[in-house]
């Protein structure tokens, strides 16, 4: 599955989350990560993001699409190709 | 899908803050470790023990390949998968003449339907086909050991890789295949290739039971992983030829994407790049399979091959080696 994540985190563990959300995903801007995974490491990163925000004061949303050709993403400007698999 | 990372330029793999960071004097970019699979790796590229460790926490394994693309070699983290069991019974499998003569023969009879299955489509190599053909069919009942079976293999593929000047550009003329070094732009392109198919399928053994250095059709002992040499003969055709193909004929890959040198040739860096996203692509495309009823990817078809070798050790279902029908 194909999954969208922003987050809105207190200063204090935004780079708690930050670090979490680099292993499974790729970043994309400020704040939004992107990438394909399976349903169950999708699962077990929340359950990491979950031990370590805080539950009234966060937000991390997830837009989770079946399949990445769903998402129609459009770039205006800028578009920075972090997800090539060729380095 | 678990990806697959190709790092053809120079840097430095690091672990930092719990994930993977390839940095170059450039740029520095976290790797989404937790999707990787394997990493391939072309560039000069330095690592420590401690990127290592992390790596191997994770189950990738790491191919290095030299300054002209050739296999160097692989880091295989500790092995997740063992079972015993099915070592020994591989090896049974292999020492019996019948049952290691049985597999040798699944696998030839594989490769030569992949390779009958790329020329089919062609009219210029019809004649080609017809003589494949009739080597294959005659030769076939009359083999009483390996050396002979591996020698018809031999003469089928001389005829499938001279029928190539019939429908590739000019440019890419081969007068016959050679390895190492290959010395001219075609030969060096079905050596890259394959060699990146062999660490693809090490890749695919190394998460299953099986014993990568056990093998059947190849002699094993020969200071290689020859099951993935093994098993390679049935998607040689399928997938690397067909890519080479494409490329070719649709002019992406030209004689400016060859650095010759001396006696040898091989594929610079940008062609090297135009190739391994084709290669990707066509890893990555999938095909409904008619039993499992959903989709499998090509690479998916190799470790399916893989299980079905294993099923075939443990005596759960005889092996019949992979076919494609589309």
């Amino acid at each position: 599955m194909f999954v969208i994540v922003t987050y809105d985190v207190n200063e204090k563990r935004v780079n708690k989350v930050r670090k979490i959300l680099k292993k499974y995903f790729t970043w994309v801007q400020n704040s939004v990560f992107e990438g394909e995974i399976t349903y169950g490491k999708l699962e077990k990163c929340k359950r990491e993001l979950f031990s370590v925000i805080e539950k009234d004061e966060d937000s991390v949303y997830f837009y989770e699409m079946e399949y990445k050709i769903v998402c129609n993403k459009k770039v205006l400007g800028q578009e920075k190709n972090y997800d090539s698999i060729i380095l | 899908m678990q990806k697959t990372l190709y790092i053809n330029s120079n840097g430095r793999l690091r672990r930092k803050e719990n994930t993977l960071y390839f940095e170059t004097e450039t740029e520095k970019r976290a790797v989404d470790i937790e999707n990787i699979e394997q990493i391939h790796i072309f560039g000069e590229v330095d690592l420590n023990t401690r990127a290592l460790n992390y790596i191997s926490q994770y189950g990738i394994v790491l191919h290095f390949y030299n300054y002209y693309g050739f296999y160097a070699g692989s880091f295989m983290p500790r092995k997740k998968n063992v079972s015993g069991d099915v070592v020994v019974r591989q090896a049974l499998h292999y020492l019996d003449r019948d049952k290691r003569m049985f597999l040798a023969y699944c696998f030839v009879e594989s490769a030569v339907y992949h390779m009958m299955r790329n020329l089919r489509e062609r009219k210029e190599a019809e004649a080609f086909l017809n003589a494949i053909e009739d080597e294959w069919e005659n030769g076939r009942f009359n083999i009483s050991s390996i050396p002979e079976l591996m020698g018809l293999e031999g003469r089928v593929r001389n005829i499938y890789y001279s029928s190539f000047n019939q429908f590739l550009p000019e440019d890419f003329y081969m007068e016959r295949r050679e390895k190492r070094p290959p010395t001219n732009p075609i030969n060096a392109l079905i050596s890259f290739g394959n060699s990146l198919i062999y660490s693809t399928i090490l890749t695919e053994i190394y998460h299953t039971q099986l014993d990568p250095s056990i093998s059947f059709l190849h002699e094993p002992g020969e200071k290689r992983f020859s099951l993935s040499l093994d098993i390679s003969e049935i998607f040689k055709p399928l997938i690397v030829d067909s890519v080479i193909f494409k490329l070719l004929n649709n002019r992406q890959i030209t004689l400016e994407h060859f650095d010759e040198d001396l006696n040898y040739c091989y594929l610079n860096q940008e062609g090297r790049k135009i190739f391994i996203k084709e290669l990707q692509n066509k890893l990555e495309t999938t095909v409904r399979h008619r039993q499992l009823n959903r989709n499998v990817s090509y690479k998916g078809y190799i470790r399916l091959e893989c299980y079905k070798l294993i099923k075939h050790f443990i005596g759960d279902s005889v092996y019949s080696p992979l076919k494609a029908w589309w």
